[in-house]
């Protein structure tokens, strides 16, 4: 990993077309500003990790489970 | 600039899938981007698992034994309209709000009561060309498990 020291104000260039500036540091809050062109996805990881969680504990549910909720489905409409 | 495109979560278009396709007719949907936790699988049919295409299967035809259910919104959350910015629009080549169908992907619990919906990622399919993405949604109210019913 490459680690570089940035203050307020300054930035790091990825590639071509990839800015990250530091916008504001205040105690443990680091805000970060990202230019990078559409086609490049930006998420805070930590979400990247909680819907990677929550699909893998969606994922190929029971033929029980799948079928007792299309009951319950059922019943539940008017 | 920010021409983001409110999808209409009354737009019944879950028409794919229904019976008596042949296997050779399943319609193919695929990931621009897979999901995440499953790096590797791009392309799903979807299944109606009801008449009316409430509750549906996204089955991958890369591995037989992965599947997800997936409810579209307006029976449970009638209100639900996620808006997206102009990247999800071009990626998924939508040209009209009215070819998206937006899945919630559910998380089944015993009951229909513990039962979750992740309404911060919904699967968008545009219906026209079957391309398909789960979005992450710029909108920190909405959660990854919101229970199917109050």
């Amino acid at each position: 990993m490459l680690v570089l020291s940035r203050r307020a104000g300054e930035s790091v260039v990825l590639g071509d077309d990839i800015t990250v500036t530091i916008l504001e540091v205040r105690g443990d809050v680091v805000r970060v500003g990202i230019d990078a062109p559409r086609s490049v996805s930006v998420h805070r990881a930590e979400l990247l990790a909680e819907l990677a969680t929550s699909n893998q504990s969606a994922a190929s549910p029971s033929e029980d489970a799948v079928a007792s909720l299309a009951a319950a489905m059922r019943t539940r409409k008017p | 600039m920010s021409t983001s495109v409110m999808i209409d979560p009354t737009t019944d278009s879950a028409q794919q899938g229904q019976e008596g396709t042949t296997v050779d007719e399943i319609p193919v949907i695929e990931l621009v981007n897979p999901m995440p936790g499953f790096p590797e699988r791009r392309r799903f049919t979807l299944v109606r698992l009801d008449d009316d295409g409430t509750l549906c299967a996204l089955r991958s035809l890369e591995d037989p034994d992965l599947r997800f259910l997936v409810t579209t919104p307006v029976a449970f959350f009638p209100d639900y309209a996620p808006v997206v910015g102009d990247d999800v629009v071009d990626e998924l080549g939508i040209t009209d709000a009215a070819q998206v169908l937006v899945l919630l992907v559910l998380t089944a619990g015993a009951t229909l009561a513990e039962t979750t919906a992740n309404l911060l990622a919904p699967v968008l399919v545009n219906t026209v060309t079957r391309q398909a993405s789960q979005v992450i949604l710029d909108d920190t109210s909405l959660s990854v498990a919101t229970p199917l019913v109050a």
